[in-house]
């Protein structure tokens, strides 16, 4: 372990843990910059000898620790997937992008074709691969987010108070995402995006046994929660958004969520066969989150090296889609994108 | 009061240490302490550039002189308790940070100590009421944090 801070208990017990179980080092770095959730760069998704823990500067008590305790059990499910030869993302090649621009186009016509005040073309254009890989990102992150969630509930009870405040946090910053784009990004998309997300907040109220959660620490800003338990405080916020007339689908996707997650023993002894089994468990509730969002030709399962070319392809990626959308009626815009 | 010279090289010193130049920033330290050997919340300054730079005994060191020329210094006191868990010294980091917390309540760091001492010296269920006005202290200046950020945004 390559850090010089104070960490409670059960932090340096699960680093140790997830240091001996890997055969790894991890280090801790705090940023000033840092993602308020922290950011992992680990040696499974990039070309690197270690792992390092990135968190905000500022967190120097049990935030900073939750950080640390949700990405060494992400690490963990990654590095276990990785030693059994099996870990991969979700990535896309040229093909993927062309399906999903395509129907993302397809999508936004249908919609467009109802609005008084139109999209501009160019602007319509730009959001295509903008929205496609918005949603690479949320379904690389969403079930694991959900997954290892549940695992830190149940390992470590001693900073569930502290997970309860990121939990909630989160969650408002995941739900006022894509808000500001509501009357642009096509409908379909707008109502699937906000849906993981509800479908993962509810996952987590349900699993995480609202008594021991009660948020009775004595913060004002909190205290108009007093009294609710976590699945009311998430659906409480839920449902003063724009989005939850439509939260039929966000139910459709907790089920999905459920049904795979239903049979974990998440007290099962946390040996690397664990963390591949919680590997596969997660792989296959992407996968039928793709499916019910009919995505399936959006993205390809690859090793983390495919989607970081993926990345650098981006831009040729995006422009021979347009191409393949739009033949040469595009060639004039392409130079504005 | 400080005296002009130091207390201008005090602050360059600074600059640096929140670039994280601890070298550069050690160097001014030593330099306004030359000039003012009795300037404690230079030596305060000091001594975290120490922690940074792991030499967690000069840190101490500058702590005790910080404290000794101002017995209700908070931060110096919440310094000592850090300089103190790292040199392995629990029951005189956990005596540390009780002090800092009782002189600045709204310390997290020092609460958040007290409860890894008490952590470490087994009595758990005061380690839990620390850690838990750690945190709730924490969690009100992230709100703020937030809060600030927006407005900026905005």
């Amino acid at each position: 372990m390559k850090t010089e801070m104070p960490l409670s208990k059960p932090i340096r017990r699960i680093l140790i843990h997830t240091e001996e179980l890997l055969d790894t080092e991890v280090s801790l770095l705090r940023q000033p910059e840092a993602e308020p959730g922290g950011t992992l760069v680990d040696k499974y998704t990039y070309d690197i000898d270690s792992n390092v823990i990135i968190f905000p500067a500022q967190y120097v008590g049990l935030l900073k620790d939750f950080i640390i305790a949700k990405h060494c059990t992400h690490l963990l499910i990654k590095g276990a997937a990785a030693k059994k030869g099996e870990y991969k993302v979700c990535s896309y090649n040229a093909d993927c992008v062309y399906a999903g621009m395509r129907q993302i186009y397809i999508d936004a016509l249908k919609d467009e074709a109802k609005k008084e005040n139109k999209l501009p073309v160019n602007k319509l254009i730009q959001m295509l691969f903008i929205l496609f890989s918005h949603f690479n990102d949320d379904i690389n992150e969403i079930p694991w987010n959900a997954i290892v969630n549940a695992d830190v509930y149940y390992r470590m009870p001693k900073i569930r108070k502290t997970q309860l405040y990121h939990i909630m946090k989160e969650s408002k910053n995941d739900m006022d995402e894509m808000m500001e784009q509501e009357s642009i990004v096509p409908r379909r998309y707008f109502v699937l995006n906000k849906a993981m997300f509800y479908a993962r907040d509810m996952y987590l109220a349900k699993t995480l046994p609202a008594d021991e959660l009660m948020p009775v620490l004595n913060i004002p800003q909190m205290k108009k929660f007093n009294h609710l338990e976590v699945k009311e405080m998430l659906t409480t916020r839920w449902t003063h958004t724009a989005w939850y007339q439509s939260k039929v689908f966000g139910d459709n996707m907790l089920s999905i969520i459920e049904k795979p997650l239903g049979p974990v023993n998440w007290k099962d002894e946390p040996t690397l066969d664990y963390y591949y089994d919680l590997y596969k468990v997660g792989k296959l509730l992407t996968d039928n989150l793709i499916g019910y969002m009919t995505m399936r030709d959006w993205f390809v399962w690859e090793p983390p090296k495919h989607l970081l070319d993926a990345h650098d392809h981006k831009v040729e990626y995006e422009k021979d889609a347009l191409k393949r959308i739009f033949g040469d009626l595009i060639t004039d815009t392409l130079e504005g994108v | 009061m400080p005296l002009k010279e130091a207390f201008e090289l005090a602050k360059k010193g600074h600059s640096y240490a929140k670039r994280t130049k601890y070298k550069e920033a050690l160097a001014y330290y030593n330099k306004a302490l030359s000039v003012d050997p009795n300037y404690a919340e230079c030596l305060f300054l000091r001594a975290t550039a120490y922690i940074e730079t792991g030499k967690h005994k000069e840190a101490l060191a500058d702590c005790d002189r910080a404290i000794a020329l101002n017995q209700n210094y908070s931060d110096a006191w919440s310094k000592k308790s850090l300089a103190l868990y790292y040199l392995e010294r629990i029951e005189e980091a956990l005596a540390a940070s009780t002090r800092a917390a009782a002189l600045n309540a709204n310390d997290v760091t020092a609460w958040y100590i007290k409860g890894v001492c008490l952590d470490e010296l087994g009595r758990s269920d005061e380690a839990q009421e620390a850690y838990g006005r750690s945190l709730e202290l924490e969690i009100i200046l992230d709100m703020h944090a937030d809060a600030k950020r927006i407005r900026q945004q905005r």
